[in-house]
């Protein structure tokens, strides 16, 4: 089993992943943008368009003015989840001595690689359960829930729970070192024995099915706003107002329109 | 569909009670049209509204403009209202034997 | 009153009259097979649809931000829901997860119950793009329901109402069927009410070969709202313009935006362009419509099969100009009574208007009352979309989707004294208000905003 998972299954979570997505980008990209279907607010400036796709995604701006409550769960868990997918990649990578590029000591850089581990990983488990909360206790959002909204969420605070529990217990952890060993060995395509410790094998199994599900399922959405958006936010300028042969001081010290100019002039 | 049959005639309505073709209007099909707006007795003050649509939509095949008829039988809105209580498209239109009127209004 | 299974339905145009505007009704035992191959050929072409149906991930943002929903409390009326009721088909039939694991994502086969559903619910969307405008990812579910309606018309599936103007359009080439002899007997009867309650000649030309400008009014002007009419005819003459008025294309709106965006919609298009030909005009001056003035300024560049050769502007636009220059003299104290400003949808959310509507109407009156939310943030009346249904139980929710604008404008105070003005620029907008604000014990009157234009202009 832990063969599979460790040395098997990583290829076809691959494959799955990178075919799934290219074909559902293809199929929305053989679709055409037919009408110019823009929506407020209109910018004027390519640069104006970015400054709206960055503010949605940084800040989540229009949760934050039309959907407070959500934004305090959905923000803090998209910025923590960032935060844990970037920590996992820079961690493993430089064995939690990144900030001894920062100026500290190796021990230290170790210890805050950790602490922020554990911060962000507590945030992403908070925010997740405020989430499914949300989901369950309101009316509305329990109405327009599937049963795979509550899976796919499910599944992500598994994944979220097995990795927080093993910083919170360190026993049960793993080090970065055997990690990363792993990692170059399924890269060189000579997967080598998964490193043995029951939570860090579950983690991973449970991560490869998120991937694995990822081109079938709403995660989509990371892809699907920028398509969105690039529909609705874009350049549009209007024709110049002003009309043709029109003076309009002249028109007035005509007095067209008034009784004695004769109604014929207004013509 | 429904329908009313006056003098033997049967004339057809559609389902907001229009009558379906407006040849076959005449005072007894208005006297009809009228008893299901719930309009016992046409007035006079009635029939001024009535003959005044009828005459205008013969002559340009359709309604005129609600301003236009309050001025022409010197009625205010609110007394087209008081005599076809569901307001001169939907009521006096509809007694007057023209088609519905259609698009934004 | 129609009815079907319990759902709030308007009353649907007979078969014959779906003939009228060229549809062979679908029958009921090919309904589903054909409602499927339509959604097929529709969800490879338009890429919006696609990622409307794709990307939610029903956060229920939309919920709280859409007034039908504010005002029934129908779960089918938040727009994620209602984008579920064609979403669940699409799934089925178009992705892997909908037929592999149906029902853990919400998949389900079609059926006749659920084209009705789509004739329930996509009917009493009004198409006001809020939802579009509050989603974190922008998607725009406006698109599905139009994607809706367009389904349901190939299946011959309309409300009685719209299917009336399309075969009025094609008829009159507008909405309401005037004739060019109705046209012109308006106008003058228009004329004259100038002169008595102004004291200036205005006169309107009809098909004058040679003119200038071409504007286009809402054929709802010439039977509801003849100040806006008026307004125009002034602002027109005040500034000494070579305008006129087609009697072939009188006809700002587009209801083929709204049922039939192929050939519905097309029809107007080539009808304005084949007019301004006619006519030999330079320029084309938009009347106060708000889903036409969407229509001609988001689609048309994609669906004539002419050259555009022709700038439209819109009439709010051009005023503005004349206003920021200093052109129009305007004297915001003879409209001596409170206006507040419902924002038209289609204009703060389409078409960038909602800043020149502010332009114009702080020239024209003294007392300007903001409501809230404003500009594109607006809720819609209620109308939107045309859904100006009269039958008693569809009035009934018109009651209710104009709730929330009720709310608004009774919170600006305007209707304190029952002297108020609620300038809403847009045929749909006045033709829901007019008996909204009745229902609603608003204490304001209705009006436009070139209606405003017209009061306040200064001609000595």
């Amino acid at each position: 089993m832990a063969y599979f998972i460790g040395q098997i299954l990583p290829y076809i979570t691959v494959t799955v992943f990178v075919l799934g997505v290219l074909w559902r980008l293809w199929r929305w990209a053989a679709a055409r943008i037919v009408h110019d279907i823009t929506l407020s607010p209109f910018p004027q400036t390519k640069g104006e368009v970015l400054g709206i796709y960055l503010r949605e995604i940084i800040l989540f701006r229009n949760l934050f003015k039309f959907d407070l409550p959500l934004w305090v769960g959905a923000w803090p868990m998209h910025m923590a989840l960032f935060g844990v997918l970037g920590g996992h990649v820079v961690g493993i990578y430089f064995l939690g001595k990144q900030f001894v590029y920062l100026g500290a000591s190796e021990e230290l850089s170790k210890h805050l690689s950790e602490l922020l581990g554990t911060v962000m990983g507590t945030i992403f488990l908070a925010g997740l359960l405020y989430l499914l909360y949300r989901r369950a206790a309101i009316d509305r959002v329990r109405q327009v829930s599937n049963p795979s909204d509550y899976l796919m969420i499910l599944l992500l605070i598994a994944i979220v729970s097995v990795g927080d529990f093993m910083r919170f217990f360190p026993a049960y952890g793993i080090e970065y070192e055997p990690v990363r060993e792993w990692f170059y060995t399924l890269a060189t395509f000579q997967p080598a024995a998964i490193p043995d410790n029951p939570f860090f094998i579950l983690h991973i199994l449970l991560v490869q099915v998120l991937i694995m599900i990822f081109p079938f399922s709403k995660l989509m959405h990371l892809f699907g706003m920028f398509g969105m958006r690039w529909i609705v936010n874009r350049v549009q300028r209007e024709p110049a107002p002003g009309l043709p042969n029109v003076d309009v001081a002249a028109a007035r010290a005509k007095g067209i329109g008034l009784p004695q100019a004769g109604a014929g002039d207004a013509a | 569909m429904p329908s009313i049959i006056v003098n033997g005639v049967e004339i057809e309505q559609d389902e907001d009670g229009f009558i379906q073709n407006p040849e076959l209007w005449n005072e007894e099909v208005a006297k009809a049209l009228a008893k299901q707006e719930g309009i016992e007795e046409l007035t006079e003050e009635h029939w001024k509204v009535v003959n005044y649509l009828r005459n205008y939509y013969l002559q340009f095949q359709i309604a005129p403009m609600i301003r236009k008829l309050c001025k022409e039988t010197g009625f205010s809105l609110k007394k087209i209202y008081e005599l076809f209580p569901s307001g001169p498209a939907k009521g006096a239109c509809k007694v007057a034997g023209l088609p519905k009127p259609t698009g934004c209004v | 009153m129609p009815e079907y299974k319990g759902l709030k339905i308007p009353a649907r145009a007979t078969d014959e009259e779906m003939r009228k505007i060229h549809i062979e009704p679908v029958p009921d035992e090919q309904k589903v097979d054909k409602a499927i191959q339509y959604l097929d050929e529709i969800r490879k072409k338009f890429r919006s649809f696609v990622l409307a149906m794709e990307s939610c991930v029903k956060c229920g943002a939309c919920a709280e931000n859409c007034h039908t929903y504010l005002g029934t409390r129908d779960p089918n009326n938040i727009p994620t829901m209602r984008a579920e009721l064609m979403r669940k088909i699409y799934r089925r039939y178009f992705t892997p997860e909908g037929r592999w694991f149906g029902k853990l994502v919400g998949a389900q086969d079609l059926d006749l119950d659920t084209i009705m559903q789509w004739y329930s619910y996509f009917y009493q969307c009004n198409e006001c793009r809020r939802c579009g405008h509050v989603c974190p990812f922008g998607i725009d579910t406006c698109e599905v329901t139009m994607i809706g309606r367009q389904i349901l018309h190939w299946l011959g599936i309309v409300p009685k109402l719209h299917a009336s103007v399309g075969a009025s359009m094609e008829r009159t080439g507008n909405h309401t069927g005037l004739t060019k002899a109705a046209i012109v007997d308006t106008l003058e009867f228009l004329s004259e009410e100038i002169r008595d309650e102004f004291g200036v000649e205005v006169t309107f030309p009809v098909d004058k070969e040679g003119a200038d400008i071409l504007y286009v009014p809402s054929s709802a002007d010439f039977l509801l709202n003849p100040y806006t009419l008026m307004g125009a005819g002034m602002f027109f003459t005040y500034i000494g313009a070579n305008w006129t008025i087609s009697s072939h294309m009188t006809e700002a709106g587009n209801f083929g935006l709204l049922f039939d965006q192929q050939h519905t919609m097309r029809h107007l298009f080539t009808r304005l362009l084949h007019t301004a030909q006619q006519l030999g005009v330079k320029k084309i001056v938009w009347g106060e419509c708000g889903h036409g003035w969407r229509a001609w300024k988001m689609y048309l560049k994609g669906m004539a099969d002419l050259p555009l050769r022709w700038e439209i502007t819109h009439i709010h636009n051009e005023v503005a100009y004349y206003i920021e220059t200093n052109q129009l003299k305007l004297d915001p104290y003879k409209i001596g009574r409170p206006v507040t400003l419902h924002d038209p949808c289609n204009y703060v959310r389409a078409c960038n208007l909602a800043e020149t509507l502010r332009k114009v109407i702080r020239a024209c009156v003294a007392d300007f009352r903001e409501m809230y939310p404003n500009r594109e943030d607006n809720f819609c009346c209620g109308g939107g979309s045309a859904i100006l249904f009269d039958d008693p139980e569809m009035y009934q929710l018109r009651i209710k989707f104009s709730a929330k604008k009720a709310e608004q404008v009774r919170a600006t105070g305007v209707g304190k004294d029952g002297n108020g003005i609620l300038c809403a620029p847009c045929s749909i907008c006045k033709a829901q208000l007019y008996p909204m604000v009745e229902e609603h014990e608003l204490g304001v009157e209705v009006k436009g905003l070139i209606d405003l234009v017209g009061m306040a202009l200064v001609w000595r």
